[in-house]
Order: C-alpha cells, then structure tokens, then sequence
C-alpha cells in the first residue's frame, strides 16, 4: 500500500509539494516561535545571578530591571551617592555595586561602575564574569568590553574609544575631548553585558565635567586634570545600585526598610519577582503569535484536505482500477487517510530539520540581532506533543475526502 | 457453471428499464454479448462484476449468489473470481508495466496463490500476448494503445480468475490489430480453469466464441 501511495504521490508531485510546503512552514513558524521564546524565557533568568536586590529611584519596578539589567529604555531619575553611602553601612549587605547610565558607544550602552562589577555581578545561575583578554580597569581612562563589542567593532585591548553623551551617536554629542583605552574583553555571557562598553565611574564623571544639561560648557582639554582632587571625581549621583546580601532571609526586610529610606524616594527591587512579572507580560505576546502561528496551521490542514478531496476527483481512473481489481472501500479509504499522514509527516520532519539547522548555523547571528542563544535541539517534549496534535488534525480531517471515496460506488467511476 | 444470470433486470434513474437474456458460462467457454449502443452491455457487465447492486433476477457466481453476499463478500468474489478488462479505462499511467499487471492478484490471496512466481508469470502472460519482457519496467503511458490493451489482458489473467469481463476492448483497435488481439486473448486464456464473457456492438467479433447472445433480441 505505502509503495502505490508514494507512486500516486509522486505522480502529484507538485500540488502536493506546494501543500507539504505550506505546512511545513506554518509548521516552522510555530516552532520558531517556541524556540525562540524559549531561549528568550533562559536568557531572561540568566542574565542576572548573585544579585539579590537593586536599588533605583521609585518608579516601576519593571522599568528598574529594563534599564538596569536588559539596558533598554532611559533612566527617569537618578539616586544620590549619599544615599548609596547611607545603605552601604547597613550590616546585612554584603556588597552594594552602584552603576551609572546615559552615554553611549556606537549604540553599545556604556555602564560606568566599579571594580567590584566584575567580581560580585555573575549570570546564568553563579557563573562569575572572566576576561578573554586583559582585566578590570585600574585606572579612570580605562574601559571593558563586552564580548559582542570586540566582535562587532573589531575592539581589543589597547583600543582608544570615545563614549557619545546620550543614545544619540551625532558628533556634536561625542565625548570626543577625552578618550579612553580598552584595558579587557569579557567572555562571551549571552546576556545583555557582551553588548556594554564598562568604564569606571570616576572617569565618568570626567567627561561629565564640562557638561551642564546635556551640552558641552568647556573642553576637558582646557583644564589641567592632574590637578581635580578625587572629590571632584567622585560621581553625585547614580542611576541604580546591585545589592548582595549577607543572607537571603532578610531579603524582603531589607526591600522593606529601603523604601522607607527617609531622605530620598528610592526602592529595592528583587531581580527574581520583577523578571517573572516582565516574562508573563512578554508571554501576553508570545501567546499572540503562538495563536497567530494555530489558525496558519489550521488554514493550511484545510489546504490540504482541499488538495485531497480535489485530486479525488482526479483520481477517479486510479481509484476505479483498484476497486476493479479487489480493492475495498476500506482500502482506499485508508490510501487517502495515509497520504494525510504522509504529507504531515513529511512536513513536520521538514520543519524539525529546517529550523534545527537554522539554529545551528545561525546561533551566532540570532545571538548578535536577537540577543538570544536557542538550544540545539532536535525536538522536545513540548514540541513532539504540538505535532502530534497537528498530525492528528491531520489524520481527522482526512477523514473527510476518506468518507467521500469510502461511500462512492464502483459503478459512479466505472460509468 | 461459473457463471448463471437468471431473470435479471435493471432499472435506471430515469424509469427506464431493461431485461437482459439469461446466461449461463461454464469453464473454458467465451461468450460474446452484442448489442447496439445504449442496449445495457456495460450495465450487465457491472452487475455481474458487482459494480451495480441486482434489482431483478439472480446472479451466481463461483456457486455464491449475490443477493446473500454483503458488500465486503462481493468486493471479495470479484477479486478472487473476476478479471476485468475495460474499454478506455485501462492502466495506471504512474506505474510500471510490471506494477499494472501485479495489481490483478494484489487485493485477493486466492488469486495470488495461484502464482508461484510473479515475474515469471507475467513475463510468460506478456510473451504470449505479443510483448517482450524489456516492457517490465517501462511506464505504461510510454507504450502504444495496442501494447496497453495486452497489458490490461495480461493484468486480467494474471492468477487465472474464473472469469474474465471485457468491455469492448478492441473499440479502440483497427479491425487488424484487433482480430490479432483476439487471437492473442484465446491463446493466452486457459480454458482448463476460465471463462471469458466481452460485450461488443461488433458482431463480426462472433467467429472467435463459442456462444453469441443478442441482447437488444436476447437471442442466442
């Protein structure tokens, strides 16, 4: 029976192909979409480890976590270091990393921090932060990079770059009176970090010494710098700080006290909550075009029983010369419930190869546009069930075109 | 007998109906039922074959009678006992020669077991009907009319059914080729073990069986 089936495939070879490709890709793009969210759902828990809490203005907590940890969207506020000081006493913090945001570099965020960045911020549950090449910056002209920084500028270390104030990259908002050198290339992350540019917040503050509300007063080139006292140095204000905490009881004791902090509407917002709240509102998405990814595969089933009730037709003579010769009813009906199973299948292993290998050859790249690493897999749990579920739609609405050639007399063909 | 029709008569959609000639077939025998165009050959032909379901009459085949046999007996009986040969309606043109003519024992175990060896058997079928066995594997569609027509004889025999149907198979041949097929088809068919009925409006045919039945007369 599968050797006639194929045969009479073959001789269909091009509706049928069009329907297999129709499935197939309504198929990929459902399975895109499951990998992809995937990949995103293990990116967004791993781009941050160790941290326990951040300290921000009070705003939204899903604001806090967006610029903070993904460097999406702008800082409306910023916390002053006297307060960062103040918390720093508290005897249940184990480390307190404050960081400062707004420049740019060639559309890389630039995130001015300390040493202690690179020590106590880890991803992907605990894995510490290692330099492929160089170190942490000593001095405050110095500056690291993340791994798709050196990739995509072609940046290693010795190289001098300019920051840009703000997002924008025009020239007129360039830092461009003071420069500074990279002193270290970090290890490739998949997190939003192999995609900033580190400097330390002193040196910050120096390019920020000549600029009053965004435009530039004087050239840095004017002033003599050896001669600013590390007072002067030291940043005013922050835009957000990591916390480490001693131990991870007093967690929700100390996001408590913090937002009680009297001097300066701050809050302390927990990685762990705010990501699960940003996972089920991008989930809200994700649902949209796995339902927009259903009604494609369900237009394309309807293709393809169309396909099989038309060809039916077709295959009148075909169909008459097996009943002529002993077929059943049953055994045709079972010919085109195959040829169901057979276009689905081939269009469901299609699409597991297509988007495996596409995964594979182009880890790197979704990586560098999508900031994602999709596992190789060939095909999951989750996923087998899906296609189960799309070949047994499959199988049900063959039944239809099976019913027609089950209830057609051998005498309406002959005749 | 193989084959016994008694009483039988079919009426049509449009009221019209027919009473057919009794026949009665035994093993070795060919009949020749002729008739004009419309006279209601292709319809005793399917009633017989079991394509149409038997309103009036009998018909017995291989000793089962119709009328007791469900659908699913029925599709057995003609494929165990029935080879047919059609008009126009004759291969599959995506198959091979071999392929096409395998289908005649494909759907019935009993006409299956009557072939030790396939190949053999239908490289034997096709050289009697005049092919070389260089055809075997060539599509269908790539033969001449003629070479089709002995295929389908040659799918028909295949197993050696009890009875072989033909519905005006040399409709499509020059009186040359068709006299040569008829030649060809009386050899090749074992009048030890089967029975050929053929409806044809060509009553010059009549010289090459044994029984000629007029169905618009239904003399015999």
């Amino acid at each position: 029976m599968f050797k006639l089936l194929i045969k009479s495939v073959c001789s269909r070879l091009l509706p049928v192909s069009l329907v297999i490709i129709t499935l197939m890709a309504s198929m990929v793009l459902l399975l895109s979409i499951e990998r992809i969210q995937k990949a995103t759902e293990i990116g967004f828990n791993q781009s941050i480890s160790g941290v326990d809490a951040i300290i921000g203005p009070r705003s939204s907590s899903l604001e806090l976590v967006l610029y903070t940890v993904f460097h999406l969207g702008r800082p409306t506020n910023n916390i002053t270091m006297k307060t960062i000081d103040d918390i720093k006493q508290r005897k249940d913090i184990e480390y307190l990393v404050p960081i400062a945001l707004g420049d740019s570099h060639q559309g890389f965020r630039v995130i001015a921090t300390e040493q202690d960045y690179f020590k106590y911020i880890k991803y992907s549950s605990g894995k510490s932060l290692y330099f492929s090449d160089g170190q942490a910056f000593n001095e405050i002209s110095d500056a690291v990079i993340g791994a798709d920084v050196a990739k995509k500028l072609n940046y290693q270390v010795g190289t001098k770059i300019h920051i840009s104030h703000g997002s924008s990259q025009t020239v007129s908002k360039k830092h461009d009176d003071f420069s500074f050198e990279v002193t270290g290339v970090l290890e490739k992350t998949g997190t939003p970090i192999d995609q900033a540019v580190f400097v330390d917040l002193k040196g910050y503050e120096l390019i920020h010494l000549g600029w009053q509300s965004g435009t530039k007063i004087f050239n840095l080139k004017q002033l003599d710098l050896s001669t600013l006292s590390q007072e002067e140095l030291t940043p005013k204000t922050v835009t957000a700080a990591f916390v480490g905490l001693k131990s991870k009881l007093t967690l929700f004791r100390f996001a408590a006290n913090v937002k009680k902090y009297p001097n300066e509407a701050i809050s302390a917002v927990i990685p762990g909550i705010a990501l699960s709240e940003l996972w089920s509102m991008v989930g809200i998405v994700d649902q949209g075009f796995e339902l927009l990814s259903w009604i494609i595969i369900v237009i394309s089933l309807i293709a393809m029983v169309s396909l099989i009730i038309s060809s039916i037709d077709n295959r009148k003579r075909e169909m008459t010369i097996y009943r002529a010769n002993g077929a059943t009813p049953m055994y045709l009906s079972t010919l085109v419930v195959l040829e169901a199973v057979f276009i689905g299948l081939t269009a469901i292993i299609g699409a597991i190869v297509f988007v495996t290998l596409v995964t594979y050859l182009a880890t790197e790249q979704l990586n560098l546009i999508l900031g994602i690493t999709p596992e190789f897999d060939w095909v999951s749990w989750n996923e087998a069930k899906v296609f189960a579920i799309i070949l047994l739609a499959g199988i049900l609405s063959s039944l239809v075109p099976a019913i027609i050639v089950f209830k057609k007399n051998l005498h309406h063909t002959l005749s | 007998m193989i084959l016994t029709t008694k009483d039988l008569g079919y009426t049509y959609q449009n009221g019209e109906t027919i009473n057919f000639p009794n026949v009665a077939l035994d093993v070795g025998k060919k009949v020749l039922i002729v008739g004009y165009s419309g006279s209601g050959k292709t319809t005793l032909l399917n009633l017989i074959a079991g394509a149409l379901k038997v309103q009036q009459g009998e018909i017995t085949l291989a000793e089962k009678n119709y009328s007791s046999l469900s659908s699913g007996q029925l599709d057995k009986i003609r494929a165990d006992n029935i080879g047919y040969i059609f008009q126009t309606l004759n291969l599959i043109p995506f198959l091979s020669v071999m392929e096409n003519i395998e289908l005649g024992v494909r759907f019935s175990k009993n006409r299956r077991s009557n072939v030790s060896d396939l190949t053999q058997e239908i490289v034997r079928l096709l050289t009697s009907l005049g092919l070389s066995k260089k055809v075997l594997d060539t599509p269908v569609n790539r033969l001449s009319i003629g070479q089709q027509q002995r295929v389908a004889v040659a799918r028909a025999l295949l197993g050696q059914p009890a009875l072989v149907l033909a519905d005006e198979p040399t409709s499509a041949l020059d009186k040359e080729s068709a006299k040569n097929f008829l030649n060809e088809l009386s050899t090749t068919f074992d009048t030890s073990k089967q029975a050929l009925l053929m409806v044809s409006h060509d009553l010059s045919l009549a010289p090459y069986f044994d029984q000629v039945i007029d169905i618009t007369n239904k003399n015999v």
